[in-house]
Formats: structure tokens, C-alpha cells, sequence
């Protein structure tokens, strides 16, 4: 006769979650305690019943293949990778005195990028010409501001994420200017950075700026380019 | 651009099989089980920024597929469920005289799990027939170890009469 604990020990054993040395006692002991050996070999025959062969042998339905492969993913996911991959983004005491004077209205002009019109900040000379024209999905070329995420925002923009030496911003394109809606310090130059803060490489400001502004999904590769052709129209 | 996102719809798919078969056992149906692994990937890739790379997928989707049948459950009360529909599933799995056996083992097995109460049947779909182990069973139920194996020995006692095992 089984007791409860030969029960929860012999469970244990069918599942394999013994230790291993248990394993091995157990299995050993199969062979003098047929009232033990005649339990397992029914519970393998219900594990083998609950496992479902048929099931897993069975072919997907073609609409869960689908789905699998292209049901959208969630935007906060394409953003915590695109500023993943950028280690070196870094909020730090400097991002918030930038902010500040920023906010206060004494602009700095990182690379000769940025300057004053109609009482916006708008991008001017390589910065301008890189939201204008580089593409984030063929990747750095190395020279100058880079380019992170392209999207459309709520009032219909598109707008765009960069960074240029230490400074990384978001700019919108309203007007035939990309108005410069949010930028932050950070300690390190574009790509010079050849280890990661642990844990804290998104920049919180940016990030937000985006979040605040978003409406649907990041552009892939074929909206970023079409967009591009046409000039940053906007949702017109 | 997307490599790391192929690889993780590539996983999905490698899991749907699985997925199938837990929500099958959970559902009672092929057709209900299918919805609910329609239902369930649609939420892990719209919610993924949740998943936190490196854990384990399989146990983040039996949970959200554990919580979307609950929460439906709710929604709809209880309703009978026939268990034919699983019939398609043997019968393009198998041929001949295995697809009968196979047939009225899928058959009783489905209607076996339908009949424990319903915490049981959640520890049994994930343990006996996916065969997680205790501790990772216990962490998508979230209830502890002692209450999932004693789940299980209770059901392992109900269903080894149901099916003659």
C-alpha cells in the first residue's frame, strides 16, 4: 500500500524533479517495491495520454503562422531597442542644466546645428541636412549627426530622433523646418562608446519627448524611405 | 534591421505547437484552443516591451495565455464544451487505424481535463502535459510549489480512473 509520501516521492520522480542522486535511489528501488514500479508505469501511461501527440504532430493553422509572423509589436518595444542600440545615451547633471538653458532660451549651438526663427529652435546647416536626408535603417556612415527614430505624431508631423556629439535631441518637421522639440546631454560622442551603462542607456527625456508625441508604430525601412522621397510631408 | 525581432516571431512560431496543445488542454477544443493562442500571441508581440530578453518566452506566454483564459472565462461564464472539434487535429496528424486510436485518446483526454475543477486542470496542462517543471509551473500560476503538486496529485487521482489508465 502506498502512503502519501511514497505518492508525493514517486510523483516526483515521474515528473523528474528529484535531485539527481534521488533519480537514481528511486529508479533503483523500482525494481524491489513492485506496488512502487506498478505506480509509475500508470502514471507514465497517463503522461503519455496528457501529451497530446496528435496535437504536436499536427500542422499550425495557417492563421496562427500569421499571426506569429506579423501581428504588430508594440511600439515601446521598437523604442527601448532603437535607443538600446545607441549605448552612450546618458542623462546626467549636464542634461538638465542643457534643458534648462534650452527651456530659458540661451540656445548652444552644438556643430553649428541649431539656430532661432519665428522663436522656435530649428535645425540649421549639417543637422538640418541629416533629418533631411540620412536614413536609420542603412545604418551610421560615420560622419556627422545620426538618425534614430522616424515617426508621425499626433498633429501629423513627421518627426525624427538624432543625435550630434554629445547631444542628442527630437525635432519635428513643421513648415519646411525641423523644430527642435526636445534635446539632452549625454556623456558620450556619437558611437565613441565602446561599453554600456549598465541598465540606463535610454534617454529619459528623448524617450518621453516621443512618447508624449507618437500616434501608431516607428516607421520601418520602407516608410522612413518613402517619407524621405517626398520631403517629410507629414500625414498631407 | 530587424534580426533580433525575426528571431524572436521565429521562437513564437516554434512554440506554437506547444502553445496549442496547453490552450487545447485548458479550452476543451480545438477551435477555442486555437483562439486562444490567436488571441495570446497577439498580446505578447503588442505587449513585448514586458518581456524581458533572456527569460524565458514559453513561461511568459503560458502566462499570458493562463490570464486570457481567465479573463474570458469570466466574461462568458462557464458553457459546455463537445470536444469534437479535436478530432481534426488527429486526423491530420495521423492515418488509418492510429488516427482512431489517437482519436478517442484525444477525445478522452480532452474531456478528462474538462472535467477536473479548474485550478487542477491549469496545474495539469502546464506539468503533466507540457511538462514544465514544478518551478516554473508554479511561477506562471503564481501559487506556490506545495499548492501545485498537491493540485496535481489530486487530479492525477481523477484522472487515471477517467481515462482507465
Amino acid at each position: 500500500m502506498l502512503t502519501r509520501e511514497d505518492r508525493e516521492t514517486l510523483n516526483a520522480f515521474i515528473d523528474g524533479q528529484l535531485p539527481p542522486e534521488e533519480m537514481k535511489r528511486v529508479a533503483a528501488l523500482l525494481a524491489e517495491r513492485p506496488d512502487w514500479e506498478n505506480y509509475v508505469r500508470q502514471q507514465d501511461k497517463l503522461k503519455r495520454a496528457l501529451g497530446m501527440e496528435a496535437v504536436i504532430r499536427a500542422p499550425v493553422p495557417e492563421r496562427l503562422l500569421q499571426t506569429a509572423q506579423s501581428a504588430p509589436v508594440s511600439w515601446r518595444w521598437w523604442l527601448a531597442r532603437q535607443f538600446n542600440r545607441r549605448p552612450g545615451w546618458i542623462l546626467s547633471a549636464a542634461t538638465a542644466a542643457l534643458a534648462l538653458s534650452l527651456a530659458v532660451g540661451v540656445v548652444t549651438q552644438p556643430e553649428n546645428g541649431i539656430g532661432l526663427s519665428g522663436g522656435q529652435m530649428v535645425a540649421e546647416g549639417s543637422l538640418r541636412q541629416a533629418l533631411d536626408t540620412k536614413l536609420a535603417s542603412t545604418g551610421y556612415d560615420g560622419k556627422g549627426p545620426r538618425i534614430g527614430l522616424s515617426f508621425r505624431d499626433r498633429t501629423g508631423a513627421d518627426c525624427r530622433t538624432f543625435r550630434d556629439g554629445k547631444t542628442a535631441g527630437l525635432a519635428c518637421h513643421r513648415s519646411g523646418s525641423w523644430v527642435i522639440q526636445a534635446m539632452a546631454a549625454s556623456e558620450n560622442e556619437t558611437g565613441s562608446a565602446p561599453y554600456r551603462m549598465a541598465g540606463s542607456e535610454m534617454p529619459d527625456m528623448i524617450r518621453q519627448a516621443v512618447e508624449a508625441r507618437i500616434a501608431g508604430t516607428p516607421y520601418g525601412a520602407a516608410a522612413e524611405a518613402r517619407a524621405r522621397a517626398a520631403g517629410w510631408p507629414g500625414a498631407r | 534591421m530587424d534580426a533580433s525581432l525575426d528571431t524572436i516571431r521565429h521562437q513564437i512560431v516554434q512554440l506554437l505547437p506547444r502553445l496549442r496543445r496547453y490552450a487545447i488542454a485548458l479550452a476543451g477544443s480545438t477551435a477555442d484552443g486555437d483562439d486562444l493562442v490567436q488571441d495570446t500571441v497577439e498580446r505578447a508581440l503588442k505587449g513585448l516591451h514586458a518581456w524581458e530578453p533572456g527569460t524565458r518566452l514559453d513561461s511568459w506566454m503560458f502566462r499570458i495565455a493562463k490570464n486570457r483564459f481567465i479573463d474570458k472565462r469570466r466574461a462568458a461564464g462557464r458553457r459546455p464544451v463537445s470536444g469534437s472539434d479535436v478530432l481534426e487535429t488527429v486526423d491530420a496528424a495521423f492515418d488509418g487505424e492510429r488516427a482512431i486510436e489517437a482519436r478517442l485518446s484525444l477525445r478522452s483526454v480532452t474531456r478528462a481535463l474538462q472535467d477536473l475543477p479548474e485550478e487542477q486542470r491549469h496545474a495539469v496542462a502546464l506539468v503533466l502535459v507540457d511538462g514544465l517543471s514544478y518551478r516554473e509551473a508554479a511561477d506562471v500560476l503564481e501559487i506556490p510549489i506545495g499548492t501545485l503538486t498537491s493540485r496535481i496529485a489530486r487530479a492525477r487521482e481523477s484522472l487515471v480512473e477517467a481515462l482507465g489508465c
